[in-house]
């Protein structure tokens, strides 16, 4: 078992690093609060990595954490689920689980030229964004760097197509540790924030890092860093070898990163006081995306859950 | 990133299940409980265990990154990792006394001269059983602050004071004991490593019983005790820099044991719910699959801490192990009890499973605070990982 970057992942990671710092600072995720159409000048380089969607998960879950951690506005993260459900690498995309109450959104979905419709059966039909247009409803969350949206199916008449069912199991527990990579993502740059403003701020004439109460606690969220970092890469290596353990340990990964989310989230925004309560302070940028993330394709407690029946109901 | 090892490693693993196959003890098979041990007056390294400890030296697989004559065969630290989880996964112990082969033979091949140096064989092949006199009544998480005095004169050195917390003190033949020579230095500069026979008049040793009511470690009190200088090991003064060594020896290769054992007990919660027809409990369910998340999350922290050692960067996932696998376990237990309910303080075996998630629960608070309590770990974690000021 090698957690090894090879040379050329390496690359890809630095490569992701320096992109999104440079053309996704915090004031690019702020401005598109007011203006969703600034993500452009962001897509015009992230779209050249969308080959990445259907290439080994281990390297787009490398790239994924560094949208994550920029909270990148944009199809990246969609049409990476997209062109490894499809196949289709020339088109931007978004997928559409029908009468799914756990996944009741299209993500970006109009910024994007396909739409992958899945069917509880795990059947598949893809159409233009274009055709479905006016059964689209954008919704609004707490996280202004991702948009979402309604799709009314209803009377759709589409002609849809049975997935091969281990296919499809393979690309479920794949867009689970996709979505996890950016989550975790998210959550190392609220705890960068909050370890940088540990060592910073100063009160009672010393730094706050100092205080081994706020030390604890950063021991803590970088344990649980620390945990979902591991275990997303672990996951993402079960996707490319196939592995016995591939589904269990996806939804690991999901969970350990919505877990780790949630308590760094919690403790950055309680070590930052009340500078992190303000507007103009970015951390809420991240607070959001870090948020609304565990609610996308299943609820830390479902996947728990999933767990569990893979625990007691499986043989 | 893959998941799979190399041949040459497979072929490592074959060569050591066939040599389980043929050599394990049936007490090892038998034997382990992941709850613990209930008895009473249980041998504390039994006879078995300590001709398996031997076996496995003469075979090469006591320390197998280490060469033949020191119970080994110079195999690389990817294999020494497969020979690790494959005890794991077998649950079978390596020997029944870890101060010797884990500890005090590290720190004697790397600071003791060549008469100590020559000690370790004999350590790592279980021949001399040792125990480290560390802890004192007024030094546990502060050892630096441990006052047993060693005064130098001539030839020997004369040691007053007491140790506490001494496991395995009672069967061993030499301690590796740590005293003060120089009391005006700074606390951390005056404290020496010395070699003291167990049986050197003056010593006199008062067990201590565990919480579960087992004898286990004992107190250690030393009255003029003689001690020759030759068994001084590194410098004078300089003792500090081996206690350090020796608990970085102690932690690098525990994570898989103890991740194993995280692991098995969740296994165990997960037939235990079963069995007491708790599976369908939805609190119950969830709260397992979170202990099976941690469990592999951690181990898979612990595997990319070993990629970035193997290729001889700095692994920070390792600090973390010690701290959250003894956590975990402590909180699996308190689970076990959950589940079982009304029983889980009864001790009367006439009751199934009453008793034992209790017991294990006890076992499992010496974890959080042996070898250096997890508030001192998340000290360390807070000012040599990330950097914070000391407070």
């Amino acid at each position: 078992m090698d957690f090894s970057l090879t040379d050329d992942q390496q690359l890809l990671r630095d490569t992701a690093t320096k992109l999104v710092e440079r053309e996704c600072p915090p004031s690019l995720v702020r401005e598109h609060m007011e203006d969703p159409s600034v993500y452009a000048s962001l897509w015009e380089h992230l779209s050249d990595f969308v080959p990445l969607g259907a290439g080994p998960a281990t390297d787009l879950c490398l790239f994924l954490e560094q949208t994550g951690y920029a909270a990148a506005p944009g199809p990246f993260l969609a049409t990476a689920l997209y062109t490894s459900l499809t196949g289709d690498d020339e088109h931007t995309g978004t997928v559409a689980f029908l009468d799914d109450p756990m996944n009741p959104f299209v993500l970006e979905a109009d910024r994007v030229e396909r739409i992958a419709m899945i069917t509880p059966d795990a059947s598949v039909a893809t159409v233009d964004t274009a055709s479905v247009e006016d059964r689209l409803r954008f919704v609004s969350t707490i996280d202004y760097s991702r948009r979402v949206f309604h799709l009314s199916a209803a009377e759709l008449d589409l002609d849809f197509t049975p997935l091969d069912p281990d296919a499809f199991a393979a690309w479920t527990d794949r867009t689970n540790v996709s979505v996890a990579a950016e989550t975790t993502g998210t959550a190392r740059r609220i705890f960068d924030m909050s370890l940088e403003y540990a060592k910073e701020r100063k009160q009672f004439d010393r730094p706050i890092g100092s205080f081994q109460a706020i030390q604890h606690k950063l021991a803590d969220m970088s344990l649980a860093l620390q945990r979902a970092t591991a275990a997303v890469q672990y996951a993402a290596m079960t996707c490319d070898a196939a592995a016995g353990d591939r589904t269990i340990a996806c939804h690991s990964a999901k969970a350990a990163a919505g877990e780790a989310a949630r308590r760094i989230l919690k403790d950055g925004a309680q070590i930052h006081g009340g500078i992190g309560y303000t507007w103009e302070h970015d951390l809420h940028l991240y607070l959001r995306r870090a948020t609304a993330d565990e609610d996308l394709l299943g609820t830390t407690s479902w996947h728990l859950d999933r767990i569990a029946s893979l625990l007691f109901d499986v043989a | 990133m893959q998941l799979a090892w190399g041949p040459e490693d497979e072929a490592f693993r074959a060569d050591l299940i066939a040599f389980l196959d043929e050599h394990t003890p049936p007490e090892v098979l038998g034997g382990f409980d992941f709850s613990g041990d209930l008895g009473d007056d249980v041998e504390l390294v039994p006879q078995w265990s300590r001709d398996w400890q031997a076996t496995l030296f003469d075979h090469g697989w006591m320390i197998p990154g280490y060469p033949p004559e020191l119970g080994g065969r110079n195999c690389t630290p990817v294999q020494t990792l497969i020979y690790l989880e494959t005890l794991s996964s077998r649950r079978i112990p390596r020997s029944g006394h870890f101060p010797g082969y884990a500890i005090v033979a590290p720190s004697l091949l790397e600071f003791g001269n060549d008469e100590q140096r020559a000690m370790a064989p004999s350590a790592i092949r279980g021949d001399t059983i040792w125990c480290i006199g560390m802890s004192e009544p007024n030094a546990g998480s502060d050892l630096a602050g441990l006052q047993t005095r060693a005064e130098l004169f001539d030839d020997h050195f004369v040691v007053n004071g007491q140790k506490v917390w001494t496991s395995y003190v009672t069967i061993a033949q030499k301690c590796f004991c740590y005293v003060r020579t120089d009391p005006t230095l700074p606390k951390h500069k005056g404290i020496s490593l010395l070699i003291i026979d167990v049986d050197t008049p003056g010593i006199d040793i008062r067990p201590l019983r565990h919480i579960n009511g087992q004898a286990g470690f004992a107190e250690v009190f030393f009255t003029d005790v003689i001690v020759p200088r030759e068994n001084l090991v590194g410098e004078l003064n300089g003792g500090w820099a081996i206690t350090q060594g020796s608990l970085a020896h102690e932690r690098a290769g525990l994570w898989v044991e103890s991740v194993g054992r995280l692991e098995q007990t969740v296994q165990g919660l997960v037939e235990l719910a079963q069995k007491l027809g708790r599976a369908d409990d939805p609190i119950i369910r969830r709260k397992i699959a979170q202990f099976h998340e941690l469990a592999s999350s951690l181990r898979a922290m612990g595997y990319k801490g070993f990629s970035s050692f193997a290729q001889g960067s700095s692994a920070p996932e390792h600090s973390y192990m010690k701290m959250a696998t003894s956590e975990a376990g402590k909180a699996a237990y308190e689970l076990g009890m959950e589940i079982v309910g009304p029983l889980a303080a009864v001790t009367d075996d006439t009751f199934a499973d009453s008793g034992r998630w209790s017991h294990g629960f006890f076992m499992s608070f010496a974890n959080t605070i042996a070898g250096g309590s997890s508030e001192i770990q998340r000290n360390i974690i807070a000012q040599r990982i990330l950097g914070l000021p000391r407070s």
